[in-house]
């Protein structure tokens, strides 16, 4: 297709937001390098990480890895993906790494066809949850620089043997985290003008730019199997902007959208499928909705109790059985009776003729944004009150090393007052709790147009349990303690 | 096309080149470990109330040397840490109430695990860390 047969813009239409247009902005994002420049510095400061976390002092608030890794990168994290999108995934280090390697190590295999889905990344990602309150993670730079590590050799391993981006699409947990909270951000990767796209027949967005000659491939495809045009949100959208480089048209941008909108509907999305065909998608949420609550049911000071209450009735002193109980609970147990509950309710009063799975599958996303907001309200805080920490640890780090440029280190430096974030976090919380009631609405109201009020009570009735979990929760006195079974 | 065995090659090269990534790293991090061999004095200490919960709590220490005799006129600053980033610690001078004892009141400002670092600067200017920890400070 030649530049001139593309058809012109209708200027009369409102144009969406384009971050590719933004002087600039738009033609760092078009520069080919602009994701190994974005990458460069994460990669920097993960290095530093793990070489204070290994070397540095063993106090988790004197070290680079923790204060990093479990108030801002965290914080940083869940309000860019509010505010704007994907952008941790664009700058994602272990892709750096990933990349480099690849210079040397071309992968020859695909992935396991059982393993494509997101059942195993489910699974690492109550990992690394479980993980975190066993050992503790928040207050070992020891074990989150391994962590790191951990990850840089993950990455390479499966990277180094599966084609495409398998890592990010199947594995990495962090990536799972990223995608499903990008539902419900404000910008998407995404084509500019659908017309161009049927019209053309090079289809490099996912198939790359080959060289004639060689047919070597130039500028990569999506790596993770989304074919632009069929494309639908950010689920499994990196925002690594190779399909931007590689359209011939230009007609890719980073579009401004509402928020959740992809979650209105249920199209045949390209490199997914059907939204509620999928029940790895949907545990998916279920852990980043239930698993918002138990992350932070893991700060509180209630738990101990609980913990306490388990070990005595158990007759178990090791903390890792008592654990396991409480993550059966909130992540298996109390979904599976709440959703299981709601989803009969709504089958009862509604009339609503699909199956109990299935009906739970396609409601289970509507709590997303719950889920989102538990996880801002929670990183949030962590973030905001501990906001000014990075600079009397930077000091500190540099005053070690004998080269005290930034001066001695200032410790009151704290960050915001906990009763101004906490009023930040209520915000967090309603905003969560309002957006599942719209969506559940919705998806009520197409499933039961004569009644919808039937269909939606039951979810919404679910989602005011969870998000009064959620206030009762932030209001606890917090209770940062690394022997959890010691009474 | 590649051979069956160029294929179980670089599967195993590169399985070995992880291994040995992994085997170094673990090397380099083992022989790392510092030890503290400083034993000039003994220090020891009690904190009221007992379990400690959140609020003022007094720190005692007790030094002495290898004699087991009082240590006097020693320079100790407490500094209180929790466990977890994002909390700015709490420093606190001491004072000798009597000879070899010195006092101090720290304010425990959430309830969780603590660690209590000593600064000590002895009579005749030798200085060393100390560390205890103060686990399960339960709230009021």
């Amino acid at each position: 297709m030649t530049p001139s047969s593309i058809p012109a813009l209708d200027q009369s239409e409102p144009q969406p937001f384009d971050l590719m247009r933004v002087p600039g902005l738009g033609r760092l994002f078009h520069w080919r390098y602009a994701r190994p420049l974005l990458q460069a510095p994460l990669l920097i400061v993960s290095v530093v990480m793990i070489l204070h976390g290994l070397f540095g002092p063993s106090l988790a608030p004197k070290n680079l890895a923790t204060t990093l890794s479990w108030l801002h990168f965290r914080g940083l994290l869940v309000l860019v993906l509010l505010c704007a999108g994907n952008f941790f995934c664009l700058a994602c280090p272990f892709m750096l790494v990933r990349q480099m390697a690849r210079r040397f190590f071309k992968p020859r295999f695909n992935w396991p066809r059982v393993l494509r889905n997101k059942w195993l990344s489910v699974g690492l990602l109550v990992l690394i949850l479980f993980a975190y309150e066993l050992f503790d993670l928040w207050s070992s730079p020891w074990w989150t620089a391994w962590l790191i590590i951990a990850y840089f050799l993950t990455v390479l391993v499966v990277d180094g043997f599966f084609k495409h981006a398998s890592f990010c699409k199947f594995v990495c947990p962090i990536g799972q985290f990223n995608f499903v909270a990008s539902m419900l951000s404000p910008l998407e990767v995404k084509v500019r003008e659908p017309d161009i796209c049927i019209t053309c027949h090079t289809k490099d967005c996912i198939r790359g730019q080959r060289e004639p000659a060689t047919d070597l491939v130039v500028i990569r495809g999506c790596e993770l199997a989304l074919f632009q045009p069929r494309k639908v949100g950010n689920m499994d959208c990196t925002f690594c902007l190779d399909c931007v480089h590689a359209c011939p048209h230009d007609n890719i941008g980073i579009l401004s959208r509402m928020p959740g909108e992809e979650l209105l509907s249920d199209p045949l999305r390209s490199g997914i499928g059907y939204f509620s065909h999928r029940k790895d998608l949907a545990a998916l949420v279920i852990v980043f909705t239930f698993g918002a609550l138990l992350n932070a049911f893991g700060m509180v000071s209630p738990v101990y109790a609980v913990e306490s209450w388990l070990g005595r009735v158990l007759h178990v002193s090791q903390e890792a059985p008592v654990l396991g109980l409480i993550f059966t609970f909130f992540l298996i147990l109390e979904p599976v009776v709440l959703l299981g509950l709601a989803a009969w309710v709504t089958r009862l009063w509604s009339g609503n003729q699909r199956a109990l799975m299935p009906l739970m599958v396609r409601y289970t996303y509507g709590l997303a944004p719950l889920g989102f907001g538990m996880w801002l309200a929670h990183y949030g805080f962590h973030f905001l009150t501990g906001l000014y920490t990075l600079i009397p640890v930077t000091q500190s780090a540099l005053a070690n090393l004998g080269w005290p440029v930034l001066g001695a280190p200032r410790w009151t430096l704290t960050g915001l007052p906990s009763n101004i974030v906490q009023v930040i976090e209520i915000g967090f919380l309603l905003l969560g709790f309002a957006g599942s009631l719209v969506l559940i609405h919705t998806l009520a109201h197409e499933d039961v147009p004569d009644r919808p009020l039937r269909a939606f009570v039951p979810w919404a009735a679910v989602s005011a349990v969870l998000w009064v979990a959620s206030m009762w929760l932030m209001f606890q006195p917090m209770e940062m303690r690394a022997m959890l079974m010691s009474g | 096309m590649v051979s069956g065995t160029t294929v179980r090659r670089a599967v195993y090269f590169r399985l070995g080149m992880v291994s040995a990534s992994c085997f170094l790293a673990f090397l380099m991090v083992g022989c790392s470990r510092r030890i503290d061999a400083s034993s000039l004095v003994t220090v020891e200490h009690t904190i009221s109330p007992d379990p400690p919960r959140v609020g003022p709590t007094t720190v005692v220490l007790r030094v002495t040397d290898r004699d087991g005799k009082p240590v006097s006129g020693a320079r100790i600053e407490l500094e209180a840490d929790m466990s977890h980033p994002g909390m700015p610690p709490v420093l606190e001078e001491t004072k000798e109430t009597t000879p070899g004892e010195y006092q101090a009141e720290i304010m425990f400002g959430m309830a969780g695990d603590w660690i209590v670092l000593l600064h000590v600067r002895l009579p005749g200017g030798q200085t060393l860390e100390r560390q205890f920890n103060v686990s399960g400070v339960r709230p009021n």
